[in-house]
């Protein structure tokens, strides 16, 4: 196993790619008795359409088939569902779906962690979908869809990416639509479990106190043989470097408006994301953050009640910045951020407050070290963006003023920039 | 044990948690004040406006600045419902010194800026800052309208306020706009005063912290200066009087919403002490996990909602049942969550039910020193139910319910208020 050690944080991670092409990744954690695992497949809501590696079939796919499967993962042919096990072995177990990934996870806290990895390996490597168990499922998750209709938040985010993007599946929800996924059967189940689930397609996360070597034999003593797979072509919509709206407003039940500001940023690059990805996060706490003066002007005038959300969102097949808040002016706050934008790039960055700023992020990233949980996520969202986690702590020192002011003249262009806000009916 | 606690002075405790498990300490001060419609929405008030500045660092910005200096601590504070009492909590997190690129001590650094925001705070001619409470009461006012905001957790305050009209457990814990018109930075000062000279006060420090941090703190002039007291609070586990209901009062509201939201609130009439570790476990069996009566049969095979599950509220000896559903299928679900309180009073469950409860609560519990403010939030209820239970202890009291006690417990179950929150 390869082992990278970050000694300013004082921690390990050990790599193994298996045979089969499975990625494993250990981060032994002493002095706690959560253990957490989740196994992930670079297999979201955006791969849409691809060429499946035995047959050379080209599967085009109805909108919410990733986030289906997730569901249906758990039902086995014996009758169980998987999630019941895991919980009666007193596991926190769950799954999730993201634009990128699909992961299966559990958090133990007893020593039932090998009895749970039993039944999580079983799971998710013995797929058992049938007309009927299809049927059922569309049901629950036609809720579920029907649940997030009504959160605003979700709302604004997908207006969000409805301005940004013409034709990414970034902009559709993740669970699809009533209409969509009333066409989903087994048998698109199994062309995307057979394609996306092979172990080459994977990644395998835990941390806890274990000793790697040990660990690592157990996970693969319950692997089960698979032939290998050539590499699954993806084919994604060309998308166009403008954005698509400048605006989009809805109406909904919530008491202030939310808005959320939207930047288009280019297709990541693997060598240089961590660095962009920690100057973007110190240039959002500058133009916008709890100390900014901006944040000063907008909170004492009452317009923003709690400083935005910042974020920086990418995978391989989309990056944008996000600025989000709740606010009674969103369309002055929206104005008044692209002139501090504008301000920042004309004066330049301040030095005290650039390396203030830092110092707030890089604390911030010692932080998701608490957990067993945050750990485990982070190595495994970033490996399917082809990162190191380790790599936010240790390239820390590379984002230089200069290139944080590079960064903000190339990223947050207006044309580039959109708004999305949702207001009370 | 990693715990322990020491009184500074009457009313002014101490508590410390010894732990290497994090990259950060944490520190939390609460203040606890019985549930009172007279002062709810004055403190809701209160904790916004100390943390716009103190004698030291007098705006908000120079308090984040500072934060942001020491490698991003994070300070946060706000109130909250514990049982009968409203507790005003501030914390304060920052990265142990062993994580930092520099030799420093910000342990001792956060504890005061800490203490000067809750005992050493701005004022201009002897007042709060007026600016900051007509700031602050607009903010405060736009909380208390985004009640509405979360559907799901708007039905389920809307519940306890029906089922708790007129009583203390049922005001809304930011308070109310109506009583915002009356406090000005002048009155709000002074009964900052009065509280600060009599309230029950709570320290805590969780992380890998020095020894020495106690005497730090007895040594504070803050500390110093404060005086002995005796609080006003409302002990937590005294026993509750439930009366029986002959019908639940069934209330439902509109609003344009898809999915309806139906909360049923339950009281629970057994208040024998060990009846709490009854209803836990009946409670998981019914609506707290994957497993239960629930999530199988109202989400999992009647595929009735998306959400469906209970929760139980300690304090206050009352389950909460949650479920998003299709409005029109309100009859049907409400029927079948009767059927399912009914299976529980036969005692329709098996053993393996009742251990999968207990192993999924003692691991919950388990795991609480995983975080470090569930941690402080587990010795702090400990505290104001004036007992002291060791994790360990209350894993054991679990395991030894039987399934004649949680039989006992679902004859003892009545619906109190039935809530829609429909379009």
């Amino acid at each position: 196993m390869k082992i990278i050690e970050s000694t300013k944080i004082k921690e390990k991670a050990y790599f193994e790619k298996l045979e089969n092409g499975l990625n494993i990744i250990i981060i032994p954690k002493a002095n706690t008795n959560k253990k957490y695992i989740i196994w992930g497949t670079n297999f979201g809501s955006i791969d849409n359409r691809f060429i499946m590696p035995q047959t050379n079939e080209e599967v085009f796919i109805p909108d919410g088939v990733a986030h289906f499967l997730e569901h249906k993962m758990f039902e086995q042919k014996n009758g169980t569902n998987s999630l019941d096990v895991l919980m009666a072995l007193g596991l926190e177990a769950n799954a999730y779906t993201t634009n990128d990934h699909t992961a299966y996870l559990f958090e133990c806290s007893s020593d039932k962690f090998y009895e749970g990895l039993d039944e999580l390996m079983d799971y998710v490597q013995n797929p058992y979908f049938t007309n009927e168990n299809v049927e059922k499922e569309k049901g629950i998750i036609g809720q579920e869809i029907m649940m997030y209709d009504d959160d605003p938040g979700f709302k604004l985010y997908l207006n969000t990416m409805d301005c940004l993007y013409h034709k990414n599946a970034v902009k559709l929800d993740i669970a699809g639509t009533i209409e969509s996924i009333s066409k989903i059967d087994p048998d698109v189940l199994y062309k995307c479990y057979n394609t996306f689930y092979h172990p080459s397609n994977m990644t395998l996360v835990v941390c806890g106190d274990f000793k790697p070597e040990d660990l690592l034999e157990e996970i693969k003593k319950r692997l089960q043989p698979k032939e290998n797979q050539g590499e699954i072509k993806r084919i994604y919509e060309i998308e166009e470097d403008t954005i698509n709206k400048k605006s989009k407003e809805a109406n909904m039940e919530v008491s202030t408006p939310i808005f959320m500001i939207g930047i288009k940023d280019k297709l990541p690059n693997t060598e240089e994301i961590v660095k962009k990805h920690i100057a973007i996060e110190v240039l959002l706490n500058m133009l916008i953050g709890k100390s900014s003066n901006l944040y000063k002007e907008l909170y004492n005038t009452g317009d923003l009640l709690a400083e935005p959300d910042l974020e920086y969102e990418f995978s391989k097949q989309y990056a944008h910045v996000l600025v989000g808040g709740q606010s009674k002016n969103p369309e002055m706050i929206y104005e008044k951020f692209k002139d501090e934008v504008s301000k920042f790039k004309k004066d330049g960055l301040n030095e005290e407050h650039f390396e203030r700023i830092k110092r707030k992020i890089y604390g911030d990233y010692v932080t998701e070290y608490n957990s067993v949980a945050d750990i485990a996520r982070m190595f495994l969202a970033d490996s399917f963006k082809g990162i190191n986690s380790f790599d936010y702590i240790e390239k820390f020192n590379t984002v230089t003023k200069e290139y944080t002011q590079q960064i903000l003249n190339e990223v947050f262009s207006e044309d580039k920039m959109a708004v999305s806000i949702i207001k009370p009916k | 044990m990693n715990y322990k606690k020491e009184n500074l002075k009457q009313g002014i405790t101490f508590h410390k948690i010894n732990t290497n498990k994090f990259k950060t300490n944490l520190f939390a001060i609460f203040l606890t004040t019985k549930l009172d419609r007279e002062t709810i929405t004055k403190n809701a008030l209160l904790a916004a406006v100390l943390r716009r500045g103190t004698k030291k660092l007098n705006t908000q910005e120079e308090i984040s600045k500072s934060l942001e200096n020491m490698y991003g601590a994070n300070f946060d504070c706000g109130v909250e419902k514990t049982g009968d009492n409203q507790v005003i909590k501030f914390y304060l997190e920052s990265i142990n010194n062993e994580f930092l690129p520099s030799q420093e001590n910000l342990s001792k650094e956060c504890l005061e800026i800490l203490l000067d925001i809750v005992f050493n705070p701005f004022l201009e001619d002897n007042k709060f800052k007026q600016e900051y409470v007509d700031g602050e009461k607009e903010n405060l006012k736009q909380i208390i309208q985004g009640k509405i905001d979360n559907k799901a957790r708007y039905a389920y305050d809307r519940c306890i306020e029906e089922m708790y009209k007129n009583e203390p457990y049922g005001l809304y814990k930011y308070g109310y706009i109506e009583d915002l018109e009356n406090i000005n930075s002048q009155n709000l000062y002074e009964y900052y005063l009065e509280l600060i000279k009599t309230v029950k006060i709570d320290i805590f420090v969780s992380g890998d912290l020095d020894e020495n941090i106690i005497s730090e703190i007895k040594e504070n002039e803050i500390i110093k200066n404060l005086e002995e007291r005796i609080p006003k609070y409302n002990i937590n586990n005294e026993n509750i009087q439930k009366n029986k209901v002959d019908e639940p009062q069934v209330i439902s509201e509109s609003m344009q919403i898809t999915q309806g939201k139906l909360i049923l609130g339950l009281d629970v009439l057994e208040n024998k002490k060990e009846c709490k570790y009854w209803a836990s476990v009946y409670n998981i069996i019914l609506g707290g996990s994957a497993n239960s009566k629930m999530f199988q049969n109202v989400r999992e095979k009647a595929s009735l909602a998306y959400s469906a599950g209970s929760s139980y509220l300690r304090q206050k000896d009352n389950i909460f049942i949650k479920c998003g559903i299709d409005i029109p299928n309100y009859e049907k679900t409400l029927g079948l969550i009767k059927e399912q309180l009914k299976q529980m009073e036969n005692g329709d469950f098996t053993d393996d039910d009742i251990n999968n409860a207990k192993i999924l609560i003692s691991s919950t519990v388990g795991s609480i020193p995983e975080t470090q403010d569930s941690e402080i939030t587990y010795y702090f209820s400990q505290e104001l139910s004036d007992e002291f239970v060791s994790i360990e202890d209350y894993i054991k009291k679990i395991n030894e319910v039987t399934k004649q006690q949680i039989i006992e417990i679902a004859k003892n179950i009545q619906i109190n208020t039935i809530y829609f929150l429909k379009d």
